[in-house]
């Protein structure tokens, strides 16, 4: 059974639209959620817990629809946010103590254990903590609940490269241990580390969801000087960026062969960076 | 529920919405316009939802196993509390500001049983203006807050005005107890239930208005 499932979800703002947004997580993966601001990845997380009503649509965790069966489902999820900032000024341990009553399955011995690995103080306020602490304490409480998916929203802005890392593994280890990762971010090298599925949101619309290497792979980058290029040729590139000589965008990858320099396999972040520069123009 | 009542003493309320309760002192004041007292509950409740605000009290709460309703109806069941406490409160201080001065109140209406009456319906107003426009936006409290200070301060002004104005007022119901105490308890009876009308149709009104919000 799916840990998430979102079929058709729609909503209408004066400026800005979700159309159709439909996706699935796989249990036990990581699955990127990508998008530059303003895409709607947001707009779409908060769709997942009715902070925001969706016009359309339907959104349902492990096969049951969040109307009519909330509380049983955010008792199954963890959310974690990178903006973390509730109650700066209060103990952890007095958020923690309120906290843990709403969870049946609160599990001391997995928060004990979360404190420990994350050398995390209980005698601190979120206020005392830096950037990655607080994201670790969010998922501290949410492993204690024992939550079976995880929705990460942008766990690693503001972090340091190491604490990135230190992250980034923690997310792995998860998923071994059977978690499923919901992980939106438009850090996309953080995907490229951990991801096993790229579902990538543009103006509002899912453009692509596929698996990491699906999506990596049906792209090449290509340098060139846009003066010796054919017509054909110009025509297949993809959102072609100014560089220090000539221009740099991507092809797909079943056009590599039309062009005389070989082309390099391009990362998320070049894949997004000329996918929004297409999109724009 | 219980949760969330928790919650809301241990993590959410403004610690100055309980220390606000001894105010309910200021009804020993020689000579003072009594209902003003009953005005900083109100504050308490505004500090409390501001620093709910600033430490996304809403957002932490909404992801817990809890509806949108759960939320509401807790913030009400502390408001009300708070608002029922201080009247607790502030009876012996009624009685006692009699006793130790049995001279009148030169500024408004004495602290009788009717202030009472007119207190509650200070709080009915005050629940419905605040938490409909709370509820409608919860980033607006300020607003909320302004609009609703308005109607206490114009009820206050009206209450009071009347204890100078009205001949009623002044002979039957701006005077020490027990004189005129049935049309007194009737004031009292009259304000409570205008009370407990009002904070449903807040609770209500908030409730719909919370739900169709987008966070």
């Amino acid at each position: 059974m799916t840990p998430l499932e979102v079929v058709g979800l729609n909503k209408a703002y004066p400026a800005f639209r979700l159309t159709d947004v439909s996706f699935a997580l796989e249990k036990g993966k990581i699955t990127g959620f990508i998008g530059r601001n303003g895409a709607g990845k947001s707009t779409t997380i908060k769709s997942l817990f009715n902070l925001v009503h969706p016009d359309s649509g339907e959104i349902r965790f492990f096969g049951l629809d969040y109307e009519g069966h909330e509380r049983e489902i955010k008792q199954r999820v963890g959310y974690v946010s990178g903006a973390f900032a509730y109650y700066g000024k209060k103990k952890l341990r007095a958020i923690t103590s309120v906290t843990k009553a709403f969870y049946s399955n609160w599990d001391d011995a997995a928060y004990k254990d979360c404190l420990h690995r994350f050398a995390l103080d209980e005698n601190k306020t979120p206020e005392q903590l830096s950037a990655g602490m607080k994201v670790k304490y969010a998922l501290a409480l949410a492993l204690s609940h024992g939550a079976e998916l995880l929705i990460l929203d942008e766990p690693t802005s503001g972090l340091d490269p190491v604490s990135r890392e230190d992250l980034l593994e923690l997310f792995l280890d998860l998923c071994d241990a059977g978690k499923t990762i919901f992980f939106s971010t438009h850090i996309t090298s953080d995907l490229d580390k951990c991801a096993d599925r790229i579902v990538y949101i543009q103006n509002g619309r899912i453009v692509a969801d596929d698996t990491l290497e699906g999506f990596v792979d049906a792209y090449r980058l290509v340098q060139a000087d846009p003066k010796k290029l054919t017509q054909e040729q110009t025509e297949k590139l993809i959102g072609p960026r100014r560089a220090k000589h000539g221009v740099t965008a991507l092809i797909r990858a079943q056009d590599a062969d039309s062009f005389a320099r070989p082309s390099e396999k391009a990362d998320l972040e070049q894949i997004m960076v000329h996918l929004e520069k297409e999109e724009a123009e | 529920m219980k949760n969330l009542l928790k919650k809301e003493l241990k993590l959410a309320l403004h610690p100055t919405a309980p220390l606000f309760l001894a105010l309910s002192a200021m009804l020993m004041i020689p000579n003072y316009p009594y209902l003003v007292a009953f005005f900083y509950t109100g504050l308490g409740v505004f500090f409390t939802c501001l620093l709910g605000r600033e430490n996304d009290d809403i957002g932490y709460t909404l992801l817990l196993p809890v509806s949108k309703r759960d939320v509401v109806r807790a913030r009400f069941t502390v408001v009300a509390a708070l608002q029922l406490l201080q009247m607790l409160i502030a009876a012996p201080f009624a009685a006692l500001r009699q006793l130790l001065v049995p001279e009148g109140n030169l500024a408004g209406l004495d602290a009788n049983v009717a202030l009472f009456g007119f207190a509650f319906v200070l709080y009915g107003g005050f629940n419905l203006i605040f938490f409909s426009t709370y509820y409608k936006d919860v980033r607006c409290v300020g607003a909320s807050f302004i609009l609703s200070s308005v109607w206490v301060f114009l009820w206050i002004g009206a209450v009071e005005a009347c204890t100078h104005v009205v001949p009623y007022m002044r002979a039957c119901i701006d005077t020490p107890d027990p004189a005129h105490l049935t049309e007194k308890l009737v004031i009292l009876a009259v304000g409570a239930a205008v009370y407990a009308l009002l904070t449903v149709a807040a609770y209500r009104r908030a409730m719909r208005l919370f739900e169709k919000q987008d966070l």
